[in-house]
C-alpha cells in the first residue's frame, strides 16, 4: 500500500519541486511584462508627443509617405502609426524578455533567434525609408528635366525609374531579411533582365516608326533655316 | 569668420602697393578672348577720370586653364592720346591670382572685398569679364558717384532688347522691388560699384560656404545694400553687349541659381520686407542715349510646346504649388492657340509669389521646385514675346512696369500667407 501511495506522491512532489524551482522565473517574467508594457506606453506617449513637437505630420507630408500610407489604406495620422510601431515592437521585445526569464531551452533558442535577427530588421526598415526617399527624388528630378525639355512622355519615364528602383529596394529588403534569398535574387535578375529586354524590343522592334517621326521632328527643328532662340535671360 | 588667405606673391603685391583710393575688380573663367579689351577700358577709365588717385586693377580667377591670367598681366593701353588724354598718368598696379575657396563667382568677388579691406580703399567696381560694350565712361559711371555722390552702392542701368533679360524682367526686377520697396532696375546686372565700407559689411556676413559663394553674388550683393539701409543708386552705362553666352547653359539651371538665391534672401529679410507698401525711384546718373541693338531670334512655337509639355507632365506639382484656383487658369492657358495666348499678368504674380511661400514652406527640395517653375516661367515669357512683338521698346518697358504694379498690389497676399 505504501508503495502505491509513493507512486503517486513522488510525481507530485517532483512537480511541486520543479514548480518551486519555475515559480521565482514565472515572477521574473511577469515583472519583465508589466514593466516592460508600463514603459512601452510611456515611451509610446512621449514619442507622440516629440514627434508633433517637431512637425512630424508635415514632414511626412512633404517626403510622400502619408501619400504612401493612404494608398495603403492607412488613414491615421503619420504620428500616430510610428508611434504605434514602436509600441508594438517594445512589445514583442519585452515578450520575448520575458519568455526568455523563463530558462526554458526551446524558448531561450527561439528568443535568441529573435534578438539576432532584429538587426536585419533594422536595416531593412532603413534601406525601405531611405529607398523609398531616394527613389522619389530621383523619379521627381527624372520628370522636371525630362519635362523642361520638352519631353512629351517625361511622367511616363519617370514613372518607370520609379518603378525600377522600386523594384531594386525590395529586392535589397528581401535579401536583408533573408527570405529566400536565392529566388529572391533569381526573380529580381529575371524581372530586371525582363524590363531591359522589354524595353530595348519596344525601342528596337515597336518603336521604329516613333523613333523615325522623333528624328524627323529634330532633324526639322535644326533645319539651318529654322533660327534659333537668342534671347539671354539673365 | 575665416578670411581669404592670399598667396604670398599677393601679400607681396598689396604691401608693396600699400594703400588705394580706387579697386576695380574682374573676376573672370577661361575669359582669355574679351579679358583684355575689359583690362584696357578699365586701365583707360581710371586714368582718363581718376588720375590723381591710385588706383588697381584686381583680376580674380577661377583658375582658367587659356592663360586668361597672362592676357591681364600683357593688356594696357599703350598709347592714351587716343583717348585724348595728354597729362601724365601714373602706372596703374595690376594684380591678377586665382582665388581660393568654392568655385564661383561669389568667390572671386569676396577676395575683391578683402582686398579693398587690406588696401583701405574708399571706392570699388566690379565689372564682368566676358564684355564687348565696356568703354573707360563706365568705371566713371560705377565709381563718381562713390566718391563724389556719398552713395555706397551704383547698380547698372542698360539699354537691352525688349526680348532680353527676361528672367530680370519678368520675376527679379518686378519681385525686389515689390519687396524692398526701391526701383533698382538692374539688380543682377554684374556690373556694380560700392563703397569700401558697404565691401567691409558684405564680408562681415557668413555666407562664404553657401550658394552665395557659387552663384546668386549679383542679387546679394543688391539686396544686402537695400535691406541694410546703404545709400543706393543707378548709372546708365549704355548697352550690354557680351561674349556669346554658353549653348550648354541650361535655362532651368540659370533659373534655379537666380531664383534660389532671390528666395534665400526673403527668408534672410523677412522682418525688412514685410512692413514696406510701395515703392519709389532710385536716382540715375549719367547721359542716358538710344543705341541700334542687334535682332534677337526667337522660337516662339517652341517655347509654347515646353509650356504645354510641363502642364501635361508637371501639373500636380503645379496643382500642389498653385492651388486649384490658379492651376485651374494655367490649365485654361493650355489649351489655347498659340496666336491666342496671353499670360495674364495677375496670374504670372500670382505664380511667382505661390513659389516663393513654397520655398519658404519647404514644399518640395529647393533645387525640384524652382527648377519646375521652368516651362511657366517659358510660357510667361513667350506670351511677353506675342504682345510685345510690335511693340516699340517705351512700350515693351511700358509692360514690365505694368507687371511691378501688379506685384506691389498682391504683396499683401504675399505677406498674408508667408506667416
Amino acid at each position: 500500500m505504501e508503495d502505491f501511495i509513493d507512486l503517486i506522491l513522488d510525481p507530485l512532489q517532483e512537480l511541486f519541486l520543479k514548480f518551486k524551482v519555475f515559480m521565482p522565473n514565472l515572477l521574473a517574467m511577469l515583472v519583465i511584462l508589466i514593466i516592460g508594457i508600463l514603459l512601452a506606453f510611456i515611451i509610446k506617449r512621449t514619442l507622440v508627443k516629440f514627434l508633433a513637437a517637431i512637425n512630424f505630420d508635415s514632414w511626412s507630408d512633404r517626403m510622400g509617405f502619408t501619400k504612401l500610407m493612404r494608398k495603403g489604406d492607412l488613414w491615421s495620422k503619420p504620428t500616430a502609426i510610428l508611434s504605434t510601431i514602436i509600441f508594438w515592437l517594445l512589445i514583442i521585445v519585452t515578450l520575448m524578455g520575458g519568455l526568455n526569464a523563463l530558462q526554458i531551452s526551446a524558448i531561450d533558442q527561439l528568443a535568441s533567434q529573435f534578438f539576432s535577427y532584429i538587426p536585419r530588421l533594422f536595416s531593412a526598415a532603413m534601406i525601405l525609408v531611405v529607398g523609398y526617399l531616394l527613389s522619389g527624388f530621383i523619379s521627381r528630378a527624372v520628370l522636371i528635366a525630362a519635362a523642361n525639355s520638352g519631353f512629351h512622355y517625361a511622367k511616363l519615364l519617370a514613372q518607370a525609374v520609379h518603378t525600377l528602383l522600386i523594384v531594386l529596394i525590395l529586392a535589397m529588403i528581401m535579401e536583408q531579411l533573408q527570405i529566400a534569398p536565392s529566388i529572391v535574387l533569381a526573380a529580381f535578375s529575371i524581372i530586371f533582365g525582363g524590363i531591359v529586354i522589354a524595353l530595348a524590343i519596344a525601342f528596337g522592334v515597336g518603336g521604329i516608326g516613333a523613333a523615325k517621326r522623333i528624328i524627323e521632328r529634330e532633324l526639322v527643328e535644326d533645319r539651318p533655316g529654322k533660327a534659333p532662340d537668342d534671347i539671354e535671360h539673365i | 569668420m575665416r578670411a581669404a588667405i592670399f598667396r604670398a606673391e599677393v601679400h607681396e603685391q598689396l604691401e608693396r602697393i600699400g594703400q588705394a583710393d580706387i579697386i576695380v575688380g574682374i573676376p573672370s573663367f577661361n575669359n582669355a578672348r574679351t579679358i583684355g579689351h575689359v583690362v584696357r577700358a578699365v586701365q583707360g577709365g581710371l586714368a582718363k577720370y581718376f588720375p590723381e588717385h591710385k588706383a588697381v586693377i584686381v583680376n580674380s580667377d577661377g583658375g582658367s586653364s587659356d592663360g586668361t591670367m597672362d592676357v591681364v598681366h600683357n593688356s594696357s593701353i599703350d598709347d592714351f592720346s587716343a583717348i585724348l588724354l595728354h597729362h601724365r598718368v601714373s602706372p596703374i598696379s595690376k594684380i591678377a591670382f586665382p582665388y581660393s575657396g568654392i568655385p564661383g563667382k561669389g568667390s572671386a568677388f569676396r577676395t575683391i572685398f578683402e582686398i579693398a579691406g587690406a588696401l583701405d580703399a574708399k571706392a570699388c567696381a566690379v565689372v564682368d569679364s566676358d564684355l564687348r560694350s565696356i568703354t573707360p565712361e563706365w568705371i566713371e559711371l560705377l565709381v563718381t558717384p562713390i566718391l563724389k555722390g556719398g552713395y555706397d552702392y551704383v547698380s547698372p542701368l542698360y539699354h537691352r532688347h525688349k526680348f532680353d533679360g527676361t528672367i530680370t524682367n519678368s520675376i527679379v526686377y518686378p519681385l525686389t522691388r515689390a519687396l524692398y520697396g526701391r526701383r533698382v532696375r538692374q539688380p543682377i546686372g554684374g556690373d556694380f560699384g560700392f563703397s569700401g565700407s558697404l565691401a567691409q559689411y558684405y564680408l562681415t556676413k557668413d555666407v562664404w560656404e553657401t550658394d552665395v559663394a557659387r552663384f546668386g553674388i549679383d542679387i546679394w550683393m543688391t539686396t544686402t545694400a537695400i535691406a541694410n539701409g546703404f545709400k543706393v543708386t543707378q548709372s546708365f552705362l549704355g548697352a550690354k553687349i557680351h561674349d556669346a553666352k554658353d549653348p550648354g547653359a541650361d535655362l532651368s539651371s540659370m533659373l534655379y541659381q537666380v531664383v534660389s538665391a532671390t528666395f534665400e534672401l526673403m527668408e534672410t529679410y523677412s522682418e525688412v520686407w514685410m512692413p514696406i507698401r510701395g515703392t519709389e525711384p532710385v536716382p540715375a546718373f549719367g547721359f542716358e542715349y538710344t543705341v541700334g541693338l542687334e535682332h534677337v531670334n526667337v522660337n516662339t512655337a517652341r517655347m509654347l510646346n515646353t509650356f504645354r509639355e510641363g502642364l501635361r507632365n508637371l501639373g500636380e506639382i503645379w496643382l500642389d504649388i498653385l492651388g486649384a484656383g490658379d492651376f485651374g487658369e494655367v490649365e485654361r492657358l493650355g489649351a489655347l492657340p498659340d496666336s491666342e495666348f496671353h499670360f495674364p499678368i495677375g496670374l504670372w504674380t500670382q505664380v511667382v509669389y505661390d513659389y516663393a511661400l513654397a520655398f519658404h514652406k519647404r514644399k518640395l527640395p529647393v533645387e525640384h521646385l524652382i527648377k519646375s517653375m521652368t516651362p511657366l516661367y517659358v510660357g510667361k515669357t513667350a506670351s511677353f514675346i506675342i504682345e510685345a512683338k510690335d511693340m516699340a521698346q517705351t512700350e515693351a518697358d511700358a509692360e514690365i512696369e505694368k507687371l511691378c504694379l501688379e506685384f506691389e498690389k498682391r504683396k499683401d497676399y504675399l505677406v498674408t500667407n508667408w506667416k
